[in-house]
């Protein structure tokens, strides 16, 4: 068992609003361009997704870095700096206004630059009741959690409930963590110099050989992936040996550059961690994300 | 000679005042995790100038000489992507006004090398404008390389050689695999820089990318920047050093893009000997060093 110092952690709440989308106005230009110049007018970040859940492929749908669930966002900017770097993927979510009010929902993710969201998935039956603007309140904890006898791993944005459930084993004075697959370091792509407290990082798509070859072609919203050669201590960066854990949380993008979101979850930069690839590595089986009355 | 469309281009005044530099919390951690004070980006900078080295200043994203904006979003947006490397500056203000300088890159200003005597004439405040002559610019026999953010000047001076059925071929400082390339993956290729990642510097070192002049002349590997900026085997971008040398994870050096290309249409080849600069290319800044 590794032991952390979670009894010693602060669980404070977080709040937001589920974010309505936002498109750019006069002169009606509202495309993205794609890798191959392509104008594209797609769903992008923010709103209520009623179809795109944990567990999905994060390819082949008709939108851009889709936010499954519900993404909120605090209107104030330092609150909203609060709510993205405080909130950990695993922390419990409640409805705290409109007809949904009192619903239980779990942290899966976060965005970056551009919309700094905290993404949160709810049971079908509370999403159907819930409408853009009502008060979501996250019992933020995890926040200056430290694995004991391993100074040099960070965790970020990893909650306590996640922390438990992956398994993670101590070998060799190394930490063994399971993961569905592992990226390349030249696959990171937007994400990378900003900040690893809050936001994502993203596992660029354009090069469909390349996923390929690395087997991630096959991801899923909510699988657990390693970054090889990532430095993410003090923002994201290349450092060889480094290696760096995070979470599948948007869908693949059409942009160069861009691609499937990774919430960052734990970074070594000296290589204390050793990835072990399994079958199945996803936050569904990992927090028990199968809501009553859903497929 | 290649040939352009050059004489199709449209030469327009944008203009923009000198910037002063901005302190948030002093404090920010660098990639060590220890606070460090940031200086180097806005201002008038008096001793780091296009051919000095990118590395080894007290100081994060040093912008050569003169750092300029407008305080206007639109205006701001024309000078950052009408403006191109190469194009004559103006002092249109203060004691240095009628002084001439040059556009050496784009970051979070635009930046414009002026001689020292100029320099040390000019005020935080003081106007510049600057006539940019670049936007559109094509190559009529290549199509798929892109042209962005250059003078017709700079262009020229690029050595590039013409190989046939589609490739060119032209000098570079250094070669910069896919793997360093970090901040800037998430803005568009028409719009500032993206950093090399310079916190592994073992890694730099050994790829010969630790001794970059602010102005070279670069080829990345298998990044297409034809829109936005991502990796795609076999793909090359060429790029120039637009800013020094950065204390924080994922940044660095400033690879402002020039050139780009889907395929291997472009090829590219080190030369120690006539460093590829913007100094030499184009006879300003500190020519000692390249």
């Amino acid at each position: 068992m590794v032991a952390t110092n979670s009894d010693r952690l602060i669980t404070m709440s977080v709040q937001g609003n589920i974010v309505s989308p936002g498109y750019p106005g006069i002169p009606a230009v509202p495309h993205q361009i794609d890798h191959d110049g392509r104008p594209r007018l797609l769903p992008s970040l923010g709103g209520i997704v009623y179809n795109v859940r944990l567990g999905d492929s994060v390819y082949g749908w008709a939108g851009d870095n889709i936010e499954p669930g519900i993404a909120i966002k605090a209107p104030d900017g330092a609150a909203n700096q609060a709510l993205n770097v405080f909130a950990c993927v695993g922390n419990e979510a409640v409805a705290m206004s409109g007809n949904a009010k009192g619903a239980k929902g779990v942290v899966t993710g976060k965005s970056g630059r551009f919309a700094e969201h905290v993404i949160i998935s709810f049971p079908h039956a509370a999403l159907e009741q819930m409408a853009i603007g009502d008060k979501i309140i996250v019992r933020a904890r995890g926040v200056a959690m430290s694995i004991q006898g391993f100074p040099g791993v960070h965790l970020k944005s990893f909650g306590p409930q996640l922390f438990d459930a992956m398994r993670i084993e101590e070998n060799d004075a190394k930490l063994t963590v399971p993961v569905k697959a592992i990226v390349p370091p030249e696959l990171v792509g937007a994400g990378a110099g900003l900040g690893s407290e809050g936001g994502a990082i993203c596992i660029q798509s354009m090069d469909h050989n390349a996923l390929s070859k690395f087997g991630l072609d096959s991801l899923r919203l909510g699988d657990i992936v390693a970054i090889s050669d990532l430095d993410s201590a003090w923002g994201h960066g290349y450092r060889k040996g480094g290696v760096s854990i995070g979470v599948v949380s948007s869908t693949d993008s059409i942009k160069a550059g861009y691609g499937p979101g990774v919430t960052l979850l734990m970074t070594a930069p000296a290589g204390e961690i050793d990835p072990m690839v399994v079958d199945r590595m996803n936050l569904e089986d990992l927090l028990g994300i199968r809501w009553e009355g859903d497929e | 000679m290649v040939r352009t469309n050059k004489e199709q281009l449209i030469e327009m005044a944008v203009c923009g005042e000198v910037w002063p530099a901005a302190a948030r919390s002093p404090y920010r951690p660098n990639a060590q995790g220890e606070s460090v004070v940031f200086m180097g980006t806005a201002g008038v900078i008096l001793n780091a100038r296009v051919g000095d080295r990118a590395y080894g200043w007290a100081a994060d994203h040093v912008e050569p000489a003169v750092s300029m904006r407008n305080r206007e979003d639109g205006p701001e947006h024309a000078l950052h992507y009408l403006a191109c490397i190469g194009n004559p500056a103006v002092m249109v203000t203060g004691e240095a006004a009628g002084a001439r300088g040059v556009v050496t890159g784009e970051h979070a200003h635009i930046l414009v090398d002026f001689e020292p005597e100029v320099l040390e004439q000019i005020s935080i405040g003081d106007k510049v404008q600057i006539r940019a002559l670049g936007m559109g610019l094509e190559m009529l026999d290549y199509p798929d390389i892109s042209v962005r953010k250059m003078s017709p000047q700079l262009f020229e001076s690029l050595r590039i050689e013409e190989l046939g059925n589609g490739r060119i071929r032209l000098p570079v400082a250094a070669v910069i695999p896919a793997y360093m390339m970090g901040s800037g993956a998430e803005l568009g290729a028409d719009y500032v820089d993206q950093d090399l990642m310079s916190n592994d510097r073992e890694t730099l070192a050994q790829l010969g990318l630790d001794d970059l002049r602010i102005g070279d002349i670069l080829a990345v590997q298998d990044h297409d920047h034809t829109f936005n900026r991502g990796y795609r085997e076999g793909a090359v971008t060429i790029g120039l050093i637009n800013h020094g040398d950065s204390y924080m994870t994922g940044h660095g050096p400033g690879v402002m893009d020039i050139l780009s290309c889907s395929t291997n249409k472009i090829e590219y080849y080190v030369d120690t000997e006539n460093r590829p600069n913007l100094a030499a290319y184009l006879g300003i800044g500190n020519k000692t060093l390249v």
